[in-house]
C-alpha cells in the first residue's frame, strides 16, 4: 500500500505547493490585518454605552459566530455579485476572513479590556484624562498584553480557514493539494504534503506566542 | 471657569448631599465645609459612607440631591468641567492603582505631560523631585511589581502631587499596608499636609489625625453624627456611637 506512496510526485509538485503556501501566509496576514480593523471597529461599538453602536455591533458577531464561514464565503461569492458587487476572489476570500475573524477578534479585545481591574480607570479618571487618553494610555497597552497569545490562537484558526478559499478557486496552499489530487489522482499525497505545510505554519506561529509571551513577561509584571 | 456666586464657599462644600445605592441611603443629608488649607480626617465603622463621601468630591461618585461646590464649581452643574476640575484634585487609593506597565517616573509623569500638557523634560525633573521628596529617588525606574506595598503608595502620593493640585482626597491609604509599612507612608501625608494642603482623609490612623488635622468627621450609617478638633473628638467623644467606635480602633 505505501510503496504507492510517491514522493516524486510531491517533488515534482513542489513549486506548486511553494506558490500556494506564499499564497497562504500573505493572504492570511492581510486578512488578518483587516480582522484586527474590523475587531477593534466592533470592539469600541459594542463598549459604547448607548445601544446605537452596541446592537448593531453585537448583532453581527452573533451572526458571524452563528454561521458556518462557508455560508459566509458563499454569500459574499456568489451573493454579492447577485446584488451588483462584483469583486475578484481573491478580494472576497481576504473580505470573508477578515470579516468573519474580525467578529471572534472583537470578543478577545473586549475581554482584554474588560480584564483590567476597575481600579486603574479610576486613577487615570481621577488624573483628569479624557475617555481617549485614558484607553490610550492606560487600558489599551495593558490590554494589548492580555490580548496577544489569544490573538495568536486566532492567527492560527484563520490560517487554517483560509482552506476554505479554495472552493471558490483561490490558488492558495489546499488548492494547490486540490490539483496534484485531481491532476494524478493522488490524493494522499496531495493531501498530506498541505497538511506538513500547514503543521509548518502554527509551529511558526506557535513560537512567535512563544517568544511574545516570554518578551511581555519582563516588561511591567502585574502586582 | 464659572463661579457659583453664593455665600461664602469653603474649597469643599457639601451642602445637603444625599446618595442612595438603589434602596440605600448611603450618604444623608451631608452638609461639611472644608476651608483651604484645612486637613479633615472623616472617620466611622465599615459601611459608613466615608468612602462615598470623598469619592463624590471628585465625581467618582454622583451624588443624587442637595449640592456639592468643588474649588467654586458646582458638581453636577453643565457649565462645571470635571475632567479639568480632577486635574486640580489628587486622589489617593487604598490599593494604590499605580499603572503596572509604567515605571515610578512614568507613573508620576504620565497626566502632568498629557492632561497639564507640560513638557517632557519639565514634567520628568519634577518627577524626579517629587520621588525624592517620598524617600524614592533610587526607585524611579522600578516597575510597581518591583516596589513594596509602601513604596507603591508614596509612588502615587507622588504621582497626584506632580499634577500641582489644590486639594488631596486619601481613601484609606494605609488600610492595604503591612503594619510596618504605615508610617512610611503617614510621614509623607503629613509632609504635604503641613505644606498647606487642603486635605480629606478617610483613615483610622488616630496618630495622623491628632498630629496634623484640624477636624475629624465621625460618620456612621451615612451619616455625619459628631465633628471636632481631634482633641475634643478623641478625648470627649460626645455621642455613644463615636465612644463605641473608639473603644474598639484604640483598645488595639
Amino acid at each position: 500500500m505505501l510503496e504507492n506512496f510517491s514522493f516524486r510526485t510531491i517533488v515534482e509538485y513542489l513549486p506548486l505547493f511553494g506558490q500556494g503556501l506564499v499564497t497562504t501566509v500573505w493572504l492570511s496576514a492581510l486578512s488578518f490585518v483587516g480582522a484586527l480593523i474590523v475587531g477593534i471597529v466592533l470592539c469600541a461599538m459594542n463598549l459604547q454605552r448607548g445601544w446605537l453602536f452596541r446592537v448593531p455591533a453585537k448583532a453581527y458577531i452573533d451572526a458571524v459566530r452563528a454561521t458556518p464561514l462557508l455560508a459566509q464565503l458563499y454569500f459574499l461569492y456568489f451573493g454579492l455579485p447577485r446584488l451588483g458587487f462584483v469583486l475578484p476572489e481573491l478580494v472576497v476570500g481576504i473580505l470573508a476572513l477578515s470579516l468573519n475573524s474580525g467578529a471572534y477578534i472583537a470578543e478577545i479585545i473586549r475581554a482584554g479590556i474588560l480584564s483590567i481591574p476597575r481600579g486603574q480607570v479610576e486613577a487615570s479618571v481621577a488624573s483628569g484624562m479624557t475617555y481617549v487618553q485614558r484607553m490610550r494610555l492606560v487600558v489599551l497597552p495593558q490590554a494589548f498584553k492580555v490580548t496577544i497569545p489569544p490573538l495568536l490562537g486566532q492567527a492560527i484558526v484563520l490560517v487554517k480557514d483560509s482552506a476554505l478559499l479554495s472552493l471558490i478557486s483561490v490558488s492558495e496552499l489546499t488548492r494547490a493539494g486540490q490539483l496534484l489530487a485531481s491532476d494524478r489522482f493522488m490524493p494522499a499525497e496531495g493531501f498530506l504534503t498541505i497538511a506538513a505545510f500547514y503543521l509548518l505554519l502554527y509551529y511558526g506561529l506557535k513560537g512567535l506566542a512563544g517568544l511574545s509571551s516570554r518578551w511581555l513577561g519582563t516588561a511591567g509584571a502585574r502586582t | 471657569m464659572t463661579k457659583t456666586g453664593m455665600t461664602k464657599t469653603g474649597m469643599i462644600d457639601f451642602r445637603g448631599v444625599n446618595k442612595w445605592f438603589g434602596s440605600l441611603n448611603v450618604l444623608k443629608d451631608i452638609t461639611l465645609s472644608v476651608e483651604p488649607k484645612e486637613v479633615v480626617v472623616v472617620c466611622g465603622p465599615s459601611g459608613s459612607g466615608k468612602s462615598t463621601l470623598i469619592r463624590c468630591v471628585n465625581g467618582l461618585e454622583a451624588i443624587k440631591d442637595g449640592d456639592l461646590v468643588v474649588d467654586g464649581q458646582r458638581l453636577g452643574d453643565p457649565a462645571t468641567n470635571m475632567t479639568q476640575l480632577r486635574t486640580e484634585i489628587g486622589f489617593v487609593f487604598q490599593s494604590f492603582n499605580l499603572y503596572p506597565h509604567k515605571t515610578a517616573l512614568e507613573n508620576v509623569t504620565l497626566a502632568p505631560i498629557h492632561v497639564r500638557k507640560i513638557p517632557r523634560a519639565e514634567a520628568e525633573k519634577a518627577g524626579r523631585e517629587l520621588l525624592a521628596k517620598v524617600g524614592l529617588a533610587d526607585k524611579v525606574n522600578a516597575y510597581p511589581a518591583q516596589l513594596s506595598g509602601g513604596q507603591q503608595q508614596r509612588v502615587a502620593i507622588a504621582r497626584c502631587l506632580g499634577m500641582r493640585p489644590k486639594i488631596m482626597l486619601f481613601d484609606e491609604p494605609t488600610s492595604a499596608l503591612d503594619p510596618e509599612m504605615i508610617s512610611e507612608v503617614l510621614d509623607v501625608m503629613v509632609a504635604v499636609a503641613e505644606e498647606g494642603m487642603t486635605m480629606m482623609v478617610v483613615t483610622h490612623e488616630m496618630g495622623f489625625a491628632r498630629k496634623v488635622a484640624q477636624r475629624v468627621v465621625f460618620m456612621d450609617a451615612g451619616a455625619i453624627v459628631e465633628s471636632g478638633t481631634p482633641e475634643e473628638f478623641f478625648s470627649h467623644p460626645k455621642t455613644d456611637r463615636s465612644r463605641a467606635f473608639l473603644s474598639k480602633i484604640l483598645r488595639h
